[in-house]
């Protein structure tokens, strides 16, 4: 098997903080094209599932000096030793080394959420009970057929809608094209955010936007010390909110000066 | 062969080798894996042709365009439309759930229906349309009958100017009852400035997009205030790292909402001061000379002291707010700092196309009129009053009217009975609902004046400030019909249910958006087959005209609600000059910036009503700016920082009562010329009382239906676990106070105000103003199902409603309160 991927594509994402307000349309959006079930109690965060989840922060000054900031955080789709992939006994997650993406066989998965316990994101969500669509109430009628609904005792986890790959690529292919446009294919959150505070591409291709913003003095990601490489990239002018992506021992903290872009 | 000890083993040890060879362990796994994730109640959603349908989203008056993405017929997915003027993309996440509520069946009508429970219980009984309809034309002919068409009254949730609160308050008139009357909103408040100060009957178009200093107050612009699909795409450019634009955005609030943590500045006054601020903000500008004095000079009434014919001296807007609005009395009532006043007021007044906007977070509920006039005086100082930039005046939208209804007797003396609930009377002359006054009137007397109540579009019984009070008038009523999609609170107290369409189901219009700054008419079409046995409301309104029959039915002469909006977008084409398609290369706002010229598109108006019909828009992005000939249409033909109509309706009450009396009834505390300016009202920020020392602030937030729209489920997945809890919603307040209470964060605690109580947990929040306690609008439903029924509370619950000044609209901003820890 291939060990590090260099050619091919590397689909990543970058979300620009400063833009994101915490609305919850990137969440919602991904809920209803990838089929997650609602369960009628969501506020037990341990049980509940999301793949696109919202973190609040604070800068802890106090009133009237405070101030709230947001983190969305989908799979990160690690790049590197990808903790999942490697402690999975089922096989049952794997990256793709063709486009980056960490799939999730919803079949192979055996429960035994080894991978969870791995993920240092908290990216993945244990089925505790099949889907929730209680008969009668019409629940169904609107899954899509694109994403499989999933049963109880399986993980599960944001895919960057792969389900979307695959309808741009057979879109392609049908027009007999070998490579996507730039925004031919997009995940549902980047699309569905109102202030356009997610970008989705290919990080290899040095044109698309992604890689360029990735590049910004105030590109960061969430534990990067870590090595895992994160294809999610996040962007903040503000020093108090990077400093929320790692544990950082006093003094520690680079904030960023003078930048050049 | 003999079964020994040795050929046993022997053989198991065969076996095993042996299976390594067959395929069946493996099979036998995978066959495992399959057989136990396949159940039967697994729903396995069905693949077939996909297919894309555009229309509009008419959830909120916001009216963003969405595209929904359909498989064999059944709608799956909701996404924002690029091709859309008002919201290039992106929508709420309020509407990205929008198909939870299409499908959900335990929320929805499936059919009519007519109550057999207990009012209130919920419990109905399917019945035939014909027969819901027979059991209403029936009543509402009895009452005409017996010469008592008034005691018909409808409340309408329809956002104001659209085609659907057109049909609803002709059928009540044409029935012949006054008693037309809407749920507030911040459209009134805005309408009833734009009037009093202008003169116009135009809709409020803040020209945010072309703006470079936005001063908000209380306007939720990351709440979903407006179209939320326009306000955050807004959002988004102005924070583009990649263009250099200086864009400043401060918010007025106390509370460190989204849009307070995200704007640039904030700033927290107390709340119901707000006007203060605004106002010491002006005095700051006119000390300094720095505003625009060509408008002020040529444009303006009341600005400097005058001298009437009679000799009589009247105090100008500069005197009064120089002599009570200084820094350090503002900063006095307002709580912020002397300097902070001064740069803020030297911010906006120096920026190149500043404009400050007045709102209350979403603005479902109204907003204090004097508040808003306050904030707009800053506009007019400024000079941005028809500015790129600025609040832009616009005449309505050029929809054509309905030709008049015809009246009969009945009909005519029913209209020349006084409306229930007051509103265009002597006594509130702005105001054109006030449904705090129906609940009043249909309380105070043995017997409710109302007989049968219609009700559209709206949920009263959870979203009216101190809707208890509603309830008990409803429960006076003696015949209650609602018209809502929902099984919401107030449609389970009613006797009759003739369902409405869900917004992907039917034809339906938003009439220009709130606050946007270019005329815009956005169509909804039905982009599914109704799923259950419901009527499109406005279908089912010229039904039952129809057999009402009489002038009622003369009243309504089309077939079709569809013909009814096809009439009225006739005046679009007449008016001329209007685009009805978007293809995002340039959007709108920059387009009326620029004044270009602009391509219609259309060849005739059949050509337009079929592009219209699939495209759903019509908008128009040219405007004359500056020009403030016959601009302002008060009775000064100027801005009015003092209002002669306001003058005039004080004199006209006060021939029946004296002066003080005339305005004490309208509300208004001021005796002299201040009366009739823009001015503070101490009460608004509420009363001292020693036994409530704490103020309740209700607030909105963008994933949390607070209007008459069941939130989606989808919804409860965005609520962090310190806004709702198992069936427990929160209280912020901040850690000094809490700690004052000796309370921590999760505590139990009963808020406890004069009208009753409720029960939620603390939640330690830095950004709330001291003293104060902040609950979400949104939880607490009584009705609808397991996703929403009895998870958090209300503070609809609690709030003791006041009457704002003037207009006489709810006052539900702040309330004494007091907590106890359980």
């Amino acid at each position: 098997m291939e060990e590090e991927h260099g050619h091919g594509n590397k689909y990543g994402m970058v979300i620009d903080l400063d833009k994101c307000t915490g609305c919850g349309t990137c969440m919602v959006a991904c809920a209803a094209e990838n089929n997650l079930s609602v369960r009628p109690d969501e506020s037990d965060k341990q049980h509940s599932i999301t793949w696109m989840s919202l973190y609040k922060i604070s800068n802890g000054k106090k009133f009237p000096d405070t101030e709230y900031s947001y983190f969305p955080r989908p799979c990160m789709h690690c790049n590197h030793h990808t903790p999942c992939v490697s402690v999975c006994p089922a096989t049952a997650t794997k990256i793709d080394f063709n486009t980056g993406i960490v799939s999730q066989i919803y079949a192979r998965c055996i429960g035994c959420r080894y991978c969870m316990a791995a993920c240092p994101y908290h990216a993945r969500s244990f089925n505790w009970w099949d889907g929730y669509f209680p008969k009668g109430k019409g629940l169904e009628r609107y899954l899509s057929p694109e994403v499989s609904p999933r049963m109880r005792g399986v993980v599960e986890k944001c895919s960057f809608c792969h389900h979307r790959l695959m309808r741009a690529k057979t879109k392609a292919y049908t027009e007999n094209r070998r490579e996507l446009e730039e925004n031919e294919y997009i995940t549902a959150c980047a699309e569905a955010c109102p202030v356009q505070a997610i970008t989705f591409g290919d990080l290899n291709n040095p044109e698309h936007k992604v890689s360029k913003l990735a590049k910004s003095p105030y590109a960061f990601r969430l534990l990067e010390r870590l090595g895992t490489e994160p294809k999610v990239y996040y962007l903040s002018t503000k020093d108090w909110v990077r400093k929320f992506a790692d544990n950082y021992l006093p003094g520690e903290f680079k904030p960023v000066t003078s930048p050049k872009g | 062969m003999e079964l020994n000890r040795r050929n046993f083993v022997k053989m198991l040890i065969g076996g095993a080798a042996g299976l390594q060879f067959t395929p069946l362990p493996w099979k036998l796994t995978d066959d495992i894996a399959i057989w136990t994730q396949n159940w039967s109640w697994l729903p396995v959603p069905q693949a077939g042709e996909f297919t894309l349908e555009k229309s509009v989203c008419t959830l909120c008056p916001g009216g963003c365009g969405i595209e929904v993405r359909k498989v064999d017929g059944r709608a799956v997915k909701i996404e924002g439309r690029t091709d859309y003027p008002v919201n290039p993309g992106g929508i709420c996440p309020i509407g990205m759930g929008g198909l939870q509520l299409l499908y959900n069946k335990s929320i929805r009508f499936t059919g009519p229906m007519k109550r057999v429970g207990p009012r209130g219980s919920g419990i109905f009984k399917d019945i035939s349309w014909e027969e819901a309809s027979r059991m209403l034309t029936a009543r509402i002919s009895d009452l005409r009958k017996n010469g008592k068409p008034e005691s018909v009254a409808a409340i309408d949730g329809n956002p104001g100017r659209s085609t659907m609160a057109m049909m609803v308050e002709r059928f009540i008139k044409a029935i012949g009852s006054p008693n037309y009357i809407r749920i507030p909103s911040i459209e009134d408040t805005y309408r009833m400035s734009n009037i009093i100060m202008q003169g116009t009957e135009g809709p409020m178009a803040y020209d945010l997009e072309n703006s470079d200093y936005v001063l908000s107050f209380g306007c939720g612009l990351l709440e979903g205030w407006g179209a939320p699909g326009r306000v955050f795409n807004a959002w988004g450019n102005w924070h583009e790292k990649s263009q250099k634009k200086n864009i400043r955005i401060v918010q007025v609030e106390s509370r460190a909402s989204n849009t307070a943590s995200k704007a640039d500045r904030w700033v927290a006054p107390r709340p119901g001061t707000e006007a203060a601020l605004a106002l010491g903000l002006a005095g700051v500008i006119i000390e300094k000379r720095l505003y625009d004095d060509e408008f002020i000079n040529y444009n303006t009434f009341g600005f400097h002291d005058w001298k009437t014919a009679d000799g009589t001296n009247h105090t100008g807007f500069k005197t009064m707010v120089l002599k009570n609005y200084s820094p350090a009395q503002t900063a006095e009532i307002t709580g912020i700092t002397p300097d902070r006043i001064i740069s803020l007021a030297m911010d906006f007044i120096k920026a190149g196309a500043p404009i400050a906007i007045y709102g209350k977070g979403k603005g479902t509920l109204n907003g204090s009129l004097y508040e808003c006039m306050a904030v707009q005086t800053l506009n007019a100082l400024a000079g941005n009053i028809n500015m790129p930039g600025g609040v832009i005046i616009h005449d309505p939208l050029p929809l054509n009217p309905l030709p008049a209804i015809k009246a009969d007797a009945v009909t005519r003396r029913g209209l020349n009975r006084p409306r229930i609930d007051q509103a265009g009377s002597k006594r509130y002359p702005f105001s054109n609902s006030l449904v705090n006054n129906l609940t009043e009137a249909i309380l105070k007397d043995s017997e409710s004046p109302v007989d049968t109540l219609l009700v559209f579009s709206s949920n009263p019984a959870f979203t009216l400030p101190d809707h208890g009070r509603f309830e008990k008038a409803l429960k006076k009523v003696p015949f209650i019909v609602s018209f809502s999609p929902f099984r919401d609170e107030t449609a389970n107290m009613a006797d009759l249910i003739l369902p409405d369409h869900t917004c992907l189901e039917k034809t339906n219009d938003i009439v220009w958006p709130t606050g946007l700054q270019y005329p815009m008419y956005g169509l909804a079409r039905p982009v599914v087959e109704p799923v259950y046995d419901t009527r499109n409301m406005g279908d089912v309104i010229i039904g039952l005209a129809k057999r009402i029959g009489e002038t009622t039915g003369a009243s309504f002469p089309w077939e079709s609600f569809e013909e009814v909006v096809k009439t009225r977008v006739m005046g679009l084409y007449n008016s001329g000059g209007g685009i009805v398609d978007y293809d995002g290369s340039a959007p709108a706002w920059k387009q009326q910036k620029q004044r270009g010229i602009i391509d219609q598109g259309y060849a005739s108006f059949n050509d337009m009503w079929k592009k219209i019909k699939s495209g759903g828009m019509w908008y128009r992005p040219v405007h004359t700016y500056k020009n403030r000939e016959g601009l302002f249409k008060t009775p000064t033909g100027k801005f009015e920082f003092f209002s002669t109509q306001v003058e005039t309706a004080v004199y006209e009450y006060s021939k029946q009562v004296s002066r003080n009396k005339a305005l004490k009834a309208f509300g208004i505390k001021e005796k002299g010329d201040m009366a009739f300016m823009p001015h503070y009202n101490p009460e608004s920020a509420g009363k001292k009382e020693t036994a409530y020392p704490l103020l309740m602030v209700p607030y909105e937030i963008i994933n949390l239906c607070s209007n008459w729209i069941p939130g989606p489920p989808f919804l409860n997945k965005t609520l962090f676990d310190n806004e709702l809890r198992g069936n427990d919603s929160f209280a912020e307040i901040n850690p000094a106070t809490a700690s004052e209470y000796g309370l921590k964060e999760n505590d139990r605690v009963i808020i406890k105000s004069q009208v009753g109580e409720i029960k939620v947990r603390i939640s330690l929040f830095d950004g709330a103003m001291p003293g104060i306690v902040y609950v979400p609008s949104g939880f607490g439903h009584t009705a609808y199902d397991e996703f929403l029924k009895g998870k958090g509370v209300n503070p609809n619950d609690i709030i003791q409603a006041g009457k704002d000044p003037l207009s006489g609209q709810p006052v539900w901003w702040n309330t004494q309160v007091q907590l106890i820890k359980v």
